[in-house]
Formats: structure tokens, C-alpha cells, sequence
């Protein structure tokens, strides 16, 4: 009989609660996301020590899947109020987890003035260039021509204006120690994504800085698309307005 | 033998992890689970599962709980 050796070589992360179920619509790319952050957590030993700030959108229920402290902004405040969880917890690790519409459009000014500020803090900003969790209206990333609820004939830039590229306006901030921009649209990506979350948390450690990933995501909800069709998307049209990469890395 | 093991209580039938398996080992399945969706099934009959977890980073839901690899 041939003696054999089991090895794991995927397993449910430790930061993520026991028998917590994700609550997104199938095919939606924010339990990847959230996913490879715990995964993080437990290979940087992070969760003893970890304060998590989650905002509104579909992002609101962090606090039911990571198994760390967390604390419930108002909308867009995610990084107003990771501001005061570290400068009266120098020790802790905060992260905050937000969408592209509490980040870049209600928490604009919260969220460059962190940067500006040089937090020590690490963003991560989910970008599915719609407002997901309010029924598919036009977001400040909502790309030239995208058909959205409350942009029928598509964007137009005399009527909606131009989308916001938050990594590169987060990288022209000078406390800005590592911004990037990564997608989830295939597994190449993921990794690649995975290692852009594990530096974002890294300058926070060494103390550089604010670290900022943006992670191009996917609605297949409100894209009404198939997820298979949204991955698709974000490869045609998303890269051309979004390019992937490191903008800063001090 | 390398296999996954599969909650078919998470999945939600979006069918990424049919795309992203190169051995196509992992189908469409037939009986509804408790969500309404028709999760996925594991069929491996010849031993073709190369261990690679592709299949367990694509899936949004967590719903290929572990990989096990030999």
C-alpha cells in the first residue's frame, strides 16, 4: 500500500468568522476581496491587533465576516474616524474597507485629507463603477457612456462629467507611502492583488505612511450582466479607463 | 489523490469555478440546495485533480471550504 501525505492547501482563513455566510448576489467579486484580507491578517498574524472601520454600501456588514474589532463609520467617514482609532491606538493595526462611492464621492474629502495627512492607516477601496447596494445609480467612477439607473442614455461629460481615478489621486498626496490598483477578474489578478493588499498593510507597520489599494470589482446585479460577462467587462472596457498598477511606492 | 471539499450550502451557482478548472472536473449540478441555486458538483473519477486551489480563489462565496493536496 502506497503511504500517502495529506496537505491543505487552501483552508477557510482564521480571520473570518466561523460559519459566517457572505450575503452578495452570485458571481460578486467582494468576497474575494474580503477574502484575501483575512487571509492576510492570519499570514501577518495581524487579527490579535486589528481595529477594522467599515462604511455603508455593500461593504456595511464587515464587522459579521472578519473575526477582529471593528467599528461602523457614517457614510464615507471610514478614514475620518480610523483617523482617531490610531492616533489613540498608536499599537493597533486599522485598516478600513469601503466602495468606490463612500470613498470617492461622499468620503472624498475624508478620504484625500487622510492621505494628505499621511495616516498611518490602510485603505482599501472596492471600485464596481456603480452604487451597488442602493439599486445601481451613476457613482463618481462611472465610466464615459455606462448605462446606469439614473444615467439612462449613459454618461456624458456635459451632463455627468468625467469618472475619478481614485489610485492615481491618492499617489499625488504626499503621506501617500504605496498606492495601487488591482482586479479580481482573474486568478492571476487575485494574486497579484493579494500581494498589493500585503504591501498596503506592510507600510502601515513600518510606519511610511498611508497605504491605499483600489481593487477593480464587478455588479453583475447591476451591470445586468452574468458574472462570467462581468469579468469580461472589466477586461475590455475597465482596464482602458483604469490601467492596473503601482502609482506610488516609497 | 488531491480533491476539494465542497459546501454546496454557500454556493450561490455563479459558476466561476467551472471556467477556471483546467482539468474541467467541477459541473453544473442538478439538485437545488436551501438558497434556491443549483450548486456546482465535484466529479473526479480518474483521479485528474492536480491540487492547484484555482477553483478555491475564484469562488466569491467560500464555498470550496478546503483543498486538499497529496
Amino acid at each position: 500500500m502506497i503511504k500517502t501525505t495529506e496537505k491543505s492547501v487552501f483552508k477557510l482563513p482564521k480571520s473570518l468568522k466561523a460559519g459566517m455566510k457572505f450575503p452578495f448576489c452570485a458571481g460578486c467579486d467582494h468576497g474575494v476581496a474580503i477574502r484575501l484580507v483575512a487571509e492576510v491578517l492570519d499570514e501577518m498574524n495581524l487579527r490579535e491587533k486589528t481595529i477594522a472601520v467599515a462604511s455603508i454600501g455593500c461593504s456595511v456588514m464587515l464587522y459579521d465576516y472578519l473575526d477582529t474589532d471593528c467599528v461602523e463609520a457614517p457614510h464615507g467617514r471610514a478614514l475620518a474616524a480610523a483617523t482617531g482609532v490610531k492616533r489613540t491606538n498608536k499599537d493597533k493595526f486599522v485598516l478600513t474597507y469601503q466602495g468606490d462611492g463612500d470613498f470617492a464621492s461622499i468620503g472624498l474629502a475624508e478620504s484625500l485629507h487622510a492621505a494628505l495627512r499621511g495616516e498611518k492607516v490602510s485603505a482599501i477601496c472596492i471600485n464596481n463603477t456603480t452604487y451597488g447596494m442602493t439599486g445601481g445609480q451613476a457613482g463618481p467612477t462611472t465610466i464615459m457612456g455606462q448605462i446606469t439607473k439614473t444615467s439612462p442614455n449613459g454618461r456624458n461629460e456635459e451632463y455627468y462629467g468625467y469618472p475619478i481615478k481614485i489610485a492615481e489621486q491618492v499617489a499625488l498626496c504626499d503621506g501617500t507611502a504605496y498606492s495601487a490598483r488591482c482586479s479580481l477578474d482573474s486568478i492571476a489578478n487575485i494574486k497579484k492583488t493579494k500581494e498589493a493588499i500585503r504591501k498596503t498593510f506592510e507600510v502601515q507597520l513600518q510606519g511610511l505612511g498611508f497605504g491605499f489599494v483600489e481593487i477593480l470589482s464587478t455588479c453583475p446585479t447591476n451591470w445586468h450582466l452574468t458574472p462570467q460577462e462581468s469579468h469580461e467587462r472589466v477586461r475590455n472596457e475597465l482596464f482602458q479607463v483604469y490601467p492596473l498598477g503601482v502609482y506610488k511606492e516609497v | 489523490m488531491n480533491y476539494i471539499k465542497l459546501d454546496k450550502t454557500r454556493c450561490k451557482a455563479c459558476y466561476l469555478c467551472v471556467d477556471v478548472c483546467p482539468k474541467k472536473l467541477i459541473i453544473k449540478g442538478s439538485q437545488p440546495n436551501s438558497l434556491g441555486h443549483f450548486p456546482v458538483e465535484f466529479k473526479d473519477p480518474d483521479n485528474k485533480c492536480i491540487g492547484c486551489a484555482m477553483c478555491a480563489m475564484r469562488c466569491p462565496d467560500i464555498a470550496i471550504t478546503e483543498v486538499v493536496k497529496n
